[in-house]
This record gives C-alpha cells, structure tokens and sequence, in this order.
C-alpha cells in the first residue's frame, strides 16, 4: 500500500469504526432478536434460534395492514416527490435575480425536524383551528369544515402532503447537482441542431439526469418506508388503524408490547423488502453507469 | 478530498465518538460516598418536585436526588424507562408511573414489590382507588403521589340563558348540548376521539355509565360484546356523525385540542382532566366564573364514573439504592410534600388529609368535588397485556367512530381479540 493509501486508510477508521457501533451492531442484534425465542428475564434473554416470529407476521392482518399502508403511503409520496423536485431544479437551475435567496428558500422544510413540522401539519389539518379548511371554505372549495386526519383515506393523504412539503427539496438538490454536471455545450449542440426546450428536456436532459434521478428515487424510498415520527405525531397511526407504518409497528410491539422478538421481526421483514427495492436500483443505476 | 481534509474529517468521527461515550458516565463532581437516586420527571413538574428532593436531603446527609427532565410526552417517558430497564440500567432507582404502566412493568419483574415497605395502615392514609391502581396481581408495585379523574365540564352561563338544568344524564347531555349547539361555529359536546389512551378513557366513563365493563381483571371476561358495550359506543359514534353534537374532527382530539375549542367559546361541553379547569379560571380567561363542573354522567341502568388517571412511584429493580427509594416514596406523599407539589400545580393529591388542607382547598376549590369523583372512580384493568388490550379497543372504536367500521361489528372484533389475549394471558 502506498503511503497516501495508508493514510486515507487511517482517515476512515473512525467513520468505519462509527458505522459498525452504530449501524452493523444494532442491525444484527435486531435479527438476532428476530430469528430466536427471546424472554424478558433479567433483562433480554436470547433463546434458541426459531423463525416462529416470521410465520407469525404472514398470519397478523394489522401487519399486512401497516404494510399496505407503508407501501401506497411510499409510493404516492416519492412519486410527489420526484416531479416537483424535477420542476423545482430545472427552475432553480435557471439563471433569475433573486436565485439565491430563492435556493436558500427551498431547502428550508428540509432542515425542519420532522416531528416540530408534523406537529404544525397537525394543526394546520385541525378541522377547527386549522389554516387548510379556512382556505379551501374561502376559495369555495369546501362548504363545511373537513376532519382532515379523521377519515382513513384523508388521513393518509395529508401524511403524503406533510411529507412531500418536508422532502422535496432533498430531491431538489440532489437533481440539481445533477444538472449542473451537464456541460452546457451538449445543450447548445443540441439547440444548434433545432431542438426546442421541451424536446432537449426529453431527449437530452432526462437520460442525463438518469443517474441523480436514481440517487434520489432510492434515497427517497428508503426514508418514506421507514416513515415513523411523522405518523407517531400526526396520527398516532389512527383512525382504525389505517395510517400506521411497519415502523410505527415494529415500535409499538418492541416498546409498548415488549414483544421484543416479534417487534424485530416486523422491522427485520420490512427492511428485507426495501432492501430488495434499492438493489433493484442499485442495478439499475449501475447498468446505467451511475453513480450509486 | 484531499488528504488533510480525509485525515481531518477522521479524527472529528473520533472526537464525537470520545464525546458520546464520555457522555454515558453519569454524576462526575460528587463527594465519595454520596448516594444519588435517579428519577426521570416530565419537564414541566421539576420545580414542583425540587423542593421535595431538596427537603429529603436534608434529612438523608450523603443522598442526593437526581430529578431528570424527560419529555413532555407520556410516551415518550414511557419509552425511556422501558429502554433503561430493558437494558438494566441502573440510573433511575426510581420509576414515576402513570396509572398504566403499572402492569406491564410489574409483569416483566421490573418493580420491587413494596407491600412489606407500605403495611395496611399505611397505605390506609391514601386515596383506596388511586392505592388499587398499584396494584398487579395482589402486590403493591406502585404508591400513588398525584390523581387525576376525568369530568364533564359545562357551559353554566349558557345552561342558564337557556333555562337548563346541569345534565346528570347522557341523554339530559344530549339534549342540552342539542339546544345549545349552532355549528359549525358552536358545538355541544367535545372530548378526546382520537385513536390514543385518551380515546380509551373517555369510552371506560360512557362504558361505565351505561352499566358496561371492558376486562374483568378478576375473572378475565370481556365485556365489550355486551348491549351496554354497544349503547355506549353507539353514543360516541352518534355524537360524531354528521348532524350530532360533537364536531366531526373530534375523531382526531386529544385532550389540548378539545379544551382549546371550549376555551375559545366554541364548545357547551367538555370532557377533560382537572387541569381544565385551572385554564378555565385564569385571569385572561374568556370563561372564567362561567364554567360548571358536571362531573360524571350515567345513563338507565349504569353507574356514573370517571376514568381514573394519576402518577405514582415505584422502585426499579435494577437501583441500587432501592432503601433510599422506598424512603422517597414515603418522603413523597408525606402532607408537606403533597402540599410542595399540589399547590402551585392544582393535581389532586394522592393523600386523604391533604383534601381537607386548608392551603391546598385555598389553592383549588375543585379539590372536595374531586374526591367525590375519586369514590366513584373506574381503574383500567390490571391486565399484563394492557397496553394491547388498550390498541385493540383504540383501533376498533377509532374505525367505528370515523364511520369505517359499524360499531357492532368493531366492538365484537375487538371482544374476539381481547379474548385471545386474555386467554394468552397478556402475550399474543
């Protein structure tokens, strides 16, 4: 090894060593906890290795609940996501005055906590106090005040909304690095050659922009489907049950049931599903020469 | 990166890593020898809990007690506790318990029985219901410090404008909020709907009037099937719907939310804690000698109730100092220190004699109607799977009430599964 190799080596020991204590520790202790008959005695005690839990998750209708949730609640949100991020770079990407302060704007939900920010979603779907049914009875859009979080499917849609106003901006920047990297020369080429904006958008920017898009649509996925402060604040995963995320689950049969083996095998379940999802697009964005 | 900036960002991970494991020691500073007793305190009771620390202190040289700030949220606490006890670790000796946890931590042996340490005639100075919510399967793991008892807060201006009578029944509610409702600008009759344990509470007092139970923590039996089980929720869920008298968003109240559209004039009833009623009565208040407390209602053939809450103190099973923690405890509802801690914050206090205090009667009138309501008091059953048998009832009354579910067929869902769990004595 080089001695620039050894140093850089040395440079990330601690953040390899931060990673295996706070990540890979927890991660297996958790399919442990999953994958083994687990009593409370003095404290956690770790039985013989069963996968009991996992046959029990194919039984449990509020499982299969939370993850239906989990999944539309993911989808819609990134799918949000993705299109007002698109729209919100190609336009902060433009040259205008006042861009700065304009960029600065845009990150700002992004640097909210998520749990002050649902709690003011919260509020702001009050079905008395709160500023979306006072605008929408003003534009005449609603006659009498909505219960926002009190119906399942509007419920989950105001989750959706709070979630995209909070992480677009995250999608925004990353595509907006992404744009940058592309050399302003391969779109005057193709302006010389008569293409229109919406046209070089299509045909020259997308595919470009393929590898950002990719970064984002994983990143995206991974934080929606581990959705659990937003919902423990806004909803408390009600009513009947039909907001709560397989995090929310997982957490309340760890902490509130001290099923701390069924608990584990809930998030263990949920994180081999997205797991599968970002190899897919690990893949993908490889095989497109990208960058993750 | 360049090298520098690689080697640079290296040791700053390490530095944290230093910070964050140095930071796991505790007390640091203190003479050898001193003992500390840990205990984990919602933010907003601190002041109130200082001079009772202080005032132990002084009569235990060599003890120090460590009030530590959780947060504001029951969970939250909840969740704290759980997470030092699964790990059994030893910094809080003492354990401040809601009215529901008791089971559940008594159940994964996390509490020190302390019916030896508190003999009959000790625990006879103590409010009987609040001492009978301490209890999980015939051991005292819990001595109560503060109680609280939902009630039924009424509009008194209105009632009399309109020449009503306080209503003792659910139906005199109905009616009365009926004829005193214009929504959506004013409504009848506000309360907590909102899938949590508020939800649960609110039901056990409509339950109870109507002549229900939920869990017989005797027998085990399961009430929510019954046609009391069913008025009762088919009152809530009428209340809800479209043209009743509580506000549709009353599906997603918790306590605030409710007590905020009363306190703004927008509500005749309202179906709190206590602690209403001192917000009620401030100096800036618009209700201020304009509320009534109604109490609790029945309905033919049922009871009047409040769902009893309350905070009390248990000793961990990990402390170290669990003698000096069993000293607290009794230090803690000793008159004075339930007059440190009851009069600046208007709780009911858990010990009898202090309702006949003149201090604390002077800081809250409400205190001989508490008692009252305290006599009368429902407890949520002392089952060890409470906190499920809680969500199953919360999932399915929340999915009646929001008109997902008839109510019948959520009740008698709710029946099976807490028959399964019950029969799986508590674990599923």
């Amino acid at each position: 090894m080089s001695g620039r190799g050894r140093a850089e080596a040395w440079g990330l020991a601690p953040a390899a060593l931060l990673l295996a204590v706070a990540v890979a520790v927890p991660a297996l202790r958790v399919a442990q906890l999953a994958s083994s008959r687990v009593t409370l005695g003095e404290g956690i005690e770790v039985g013989a290795p069963t996968l009991e839990a996992f046959a029990r998750l194919w039984q449990d209708g509020r499982w299969w609940i939370s993850l239906r949730t989990t999944t539309v609640f993911t989808a819609a949100s990134v799918a949000l996501e993705m299109v007002l991020g698109l729209a919100l770079a190609l336009l902060l990407h433009r040259r205008f005055p006042g861009r700065g302060l304009a960029r600065t704007l845009v990150v700002m939900p992004w640097a909210l906590p998520t749990a002050v920010m649902a709690l003011a979603w919260a509020w702001i779907f009050n079905d008395a106090f709160g500023v979306a049914n006072d605008l929408l009875m003003r534009a005449g859009l609603l006659r009498e005040p909505l219960a926002w979080l009190g119906r399942p499917g509007l419920a989950l849609a105001a989750m959706v909304v709070a979630d995209v106003w909070k992480t677009t901006p995250f999608v925004t920047l990353v595509l907006l690095a992404g744009l940058q990297g592309i050399p302003s020369d391969v779109l005057e080429a193709a302006a010389l050659d008569g293409l229109g904006p919406a046209r070089r958008l299509v045909r020259v920017v997308l595919p470009l922009l393929v590898p950002s898009l990719l970064v984002a649509l994983l990143f995206r996925t991974l934080q929606a489907w581990g959705a659990f402060d937003l919902v423990y604040v806004m909803t408390g995963g009600g009513p009947g049950g039909s907001t709560e995320t397989v995090s929310l689950y997982a957490f309340q049969q760890y902490f509130r049931y001290l099923d701390v083996g069924y608990g584990s095998a809930v998030a263990v379940q949920g994180m081999a599903f997205v797991a599968a999802f970002a190899w897919v697009v690990a893949r993908a964005a490889r095989g497109r020469g990208g960058v993750a | 990166m360049t090298r520098r900036a690689v080697v640079a960002a290296g040791l700053a991970g390490l530095a944290l890593l230093a910070a964050g494991l140095a930071g796991c020691g505790r007390g640091g500073g203190e003479p050898a020898g001193t003992a500390v007793l840990g205990i984990l305190l919602p933010p907003g009771e601190r002041p109130f809990w200082e001079p009772i620390a202080r005032s132990f202190e002084a009569s235990r040289p060599g003890v120090r007690v460590d009030l530590i700030e959780g947060p504001q949220s029951t969970d939250l606490r909840e969740n704290l506790y759980t997470a030092a006890l699964l790990a059994r670790d030893p910094t809080f000796d003492l354990v401040y318990l809601d009215v529901t946890w008791t089971p559940k931590l008594a159940a994964a042996g996390w509490l020190v029985p302390l019916d030896r340490e508190f003999p009959p005639d000790e625990l006879a100075a103590l409010l009987p219901a609040a001492v009978e919510a301490g209890r999980y399967r015939g051991r005292l793991y819990r001595v109560p410090v503060r109680t609280d008892v939902g009630l039924v807060y009424a509009r008194a201006d209105w009632l009399e404008g309109a020449g009503l009578p306080l209503p003792t029944t659910y139906e005199e509610l109905e009616r009365a909020a009926r004829a005193l409702q214009s929504p959506p600008g004013r409504w009848g009759w506000v309360w907590q709907g909102r899938q949590y344990e508020g939800l649960v509470c609110v039901f056990l007092e409509v339950l109870t009037g109507h002549g229900g139970f939920w869990i017989d923590a005797a027998t085990g039996e399961v009430g929510l099937d019954r046609p009391e089980a069913f008025a009762a929720a088919a009152f809530l869920a009428r209340s809800c719907a479209p043209g009743g008298i509580s506000p549709p968003g009353v599906t997603t109240y918790q306590e605030e939310e409710s007590r905020r559209l009363f306190q703004d004039g927008r509500a005749a009833f309202l179906r709190n804690w206590p602690y209403a009623w001192r917000l009620a009565q401030r100096e800036d208040s618009p209700l201020r000698g304009r509320v009534a407390v109604v109490g609790a209602l029945s309905a033919p053939g049922g009871r009047p109730a409040s769902t009893l809450g309350g905070w009390g103190l248990g000793v961990s099973r990990y402390s170290t100092r669990p003698r000096e923690a069993v000293a607290f405890i009794r230090h803690a509802t000793s008159l004075a220190s339930q007059r440190a801690l009851c009069a600046p914050t208007g709780y009911a206090p858990a010990r009898l004699e202090a309702y006949d205090d003149p201090e604390l009667r002077a800081a809250n009138p409400l205190l001989g109607r508490l008692l009252e309501l305290h006599a009368d008091a429902v407890a949520r059953p002392a089952v060890p799977g409470y906190a499920m048998a809680s969500d199953i009832l919360q999932r399915h009354l929340s999915a009646a009430l929001s008109g997902a579910e008839p109510v019948e067929r959520a009740l008698r869902a709710a029946a099976r599964e807490t028959r399964l769990l019950t029969a799986a004595g508590g674990r599923r």
